[in-house]
């Protein structure tokens, strides 16, 4: 399918509106098979909606210690890098809004860009929580970072290109990715669980410990703007993913249905796994995470120049 | 209720779902679906915090009805409060409380959050109860109280929340300051009188 007119891109289908609705849905769909699979019943399908419109007409606390300008800037600039992100990807199986050569190198430093806010919004907080929850967020950032980058440059190597949309005509044409390179796989989906600090990569927002991390001054509006960017992350990522290592486009109701898949897989993994100490989590990065991507990487350059 | 406590006759009176414009009605359907709860023990047995987990297991699961257990006082809309109120953290309580945002609800839990139960008499507990300290909403009395009669005392609560306590009806947010509370027990000796 070709892609619509910018505008409607903009502001109605892939992005805006119903980017906006769909995040709202993935999360409510996470959350009732986090349920389902420990034997719960879980929230009702608009759960979420309730959540964000309460958030919204709640009252906004402002601490006095803060930078204003900078406490009300922040959620608006993350959501944005997300909802940018957005257009770059293949969302709901429609071709990108915008394509150029090195877009996937746009799309994953718009992803990092909302993580690096939410670190600045806690460290701003002058809350002792939410400052150790930011550290807690920046070193988590630098940890899955590296191996989640080359997890999605191996696809990039493999069809010779950095042009989101170039790869994915590869990977349609191709045997699924997920079969050839199944480590960077693997990693990558880890990586998106460790981008949105879903459990066990939930030590920056730790409740036992930390009280919530870096949200922890965060209200009303400021959390309702930070909750949806995480949701509209886990929608890019996913899309991403699916595009890259599980056969392209397509048919866009079977790339939707994919993107159903990786988030059971995620949500199973969740309620699986019990949350990784700080040092834990990055011990596994760099001393698991990291070098099996590089030993994915070097197979491929072999099998590429033999 | 002491006098540095809000005053409830301020507040709105409850208003028919009828009068009520669409996007109050938007705003109530919103709240009442999404309560977010922090849980803080002001000095109970135990007894009321080990009962209330037992809302978030899979027999009672208590997020059909949208409740979730947050670490942050900015983040909740219910205060669920156990035990009776010892002066270590009174102060504490006060805080919490304040630092919650508008529209916030109180929900005591227990007969000690009602009357101080089985320590009313103790030295170092405020006389009377959660009340004397913070306004409460909606009292679950039982020692525990059954995940039945939370579960209810929640429902009761969202109830009585239709309409009350709009952001539109506040020009500021309710701040509760220290109370004037016993300090020492009714009956303790006069420092003299032991000299």
């Amino acid at each position: 399918m070709s892609a619509p007119h910018p505008i409607i891109c903009l502001l109605l289908f892939p992005g805006g509106l119903m980017l906006l609705a769909s995040s709202l849905f993935y999360e409510w769909l996470e959350r009732k098979l986090v349920a389902r699979f420990q034997n719960r019943i879980g929230p009702k399908v608009y759960q979420p909606v309730a959540d964000m419109l309460k958030l919204i007409v709640k009252e906004e606390v402002i601490p006095k210690s803060v930078n204003r300008t900078l406490f009300i800037l922040l959620p608006i600039f993350g959501f944005a890098c997300v909802m940018t992100a957005s257009l770059y990807v293949p969302m709901f199986g429609v071709d990108a809004a915008i394509g150029m050569s090195g877009d996937l190198v746009i799309t994953m430093y718009l992803l990092s860009a909302m993580s690096v806010c939410l670190g600045m919004a806690g460290a701003n907080s002058l809350n002792r929580f939410a400052v150790v929850g930011a550290t807690r967020t920046l070193t988590q950032l630098f940890a899955y970072e590296a191996p989640f980058m080359l997890s999605l440059l191996l696809p990039a190597i493999a069809a010779q290109s950095w042009n989101i949309a170039t790869i994915t005509k590869y990977a349609e044409g191709k045997t699924w990715m997920m079969l050839t390179l199944p480590i960077g796989f693997v990693i990558s989906i880890i990586g998106v669980m460790g981008k949105l600090e879903i459990p066990p990569f939930d030590a920056p927002e730790a409740e036992s410990e930390i009280v919530s991390g870096a949200l922890s001054e965060y209200s009303g509006r400021g959390l309702a703007l930070f909750r949806i960017a995480k949701n509209v992350e886990l929608v890019v990522c996913l899309s991403l993913i699916a595009a890259f290592y599980l056969g392209g486009i397509g048919n866009p109701l079977l790339f939707i249905l994919k993107t159903f898949v990786l988030l059971a897989v995620i949500a199973l993994l969740q309620s699986s796994l019990t949350r990784f100490r700080i040092d834990q989590t990055i011990g596994l990065w760099w001393q698991v995470g990291a070098i099996l991507s590089l030993a994915q990487l070097m197979v491929l350059i072999m099998v590429k120049v033999l | 209720m002491q006098k540095s406590a809000i005053d409830l006759s301020d507040i709105q009176e409850d208003t028919p779902q009828s009068r009520l414009t669409i996007e109050q009605r938007l705003r109530n359907w919103a709240r009442i679906k999404s309560p977010w709860a922090i849980h803080y023990n002001s000095g109970s047995c135990n007894g009321c915090d080990i009962e209330l987990l037992t809302l978030v297991t899979p027999r009672y699961d208590v997020e059909r009805f949208g409740v979730k257990l947050q670490g942050s006082p900015r983040h909740a809309d219910i205060l669920i409060v156990t035990g009776s109120v010892t002066f270590q953290s009174k102060d504490r309580l006060i805080r919490i409380f304040n630092q919650m945002p508008e529209p916030k609800l109180v929900l005591g839990l227990g007969s000690c959050s009602i009357s101080g139960g089985v320590f009313h008499d103790c030295y170092c507990v405020v006389q009377g109860g959660v009340s004397n300290v913070i306004p409460v909403d909606v009292f679950v009395p039982g020692c525990p109280p059954r995940p039945e009669a939370m579960i209810n005392g929640l429902l009761v609560l969202l109830d009585i929340a239709k309409g009350k306590r709009q952001k539109s009806d506040y020009n500021q947010p309710t701040i509760v300051e220290n109370p004037d509370v016993v300090e020492a027990p009714l009956n303790a000796p006069e420092e003299n009188g032991e000299k």
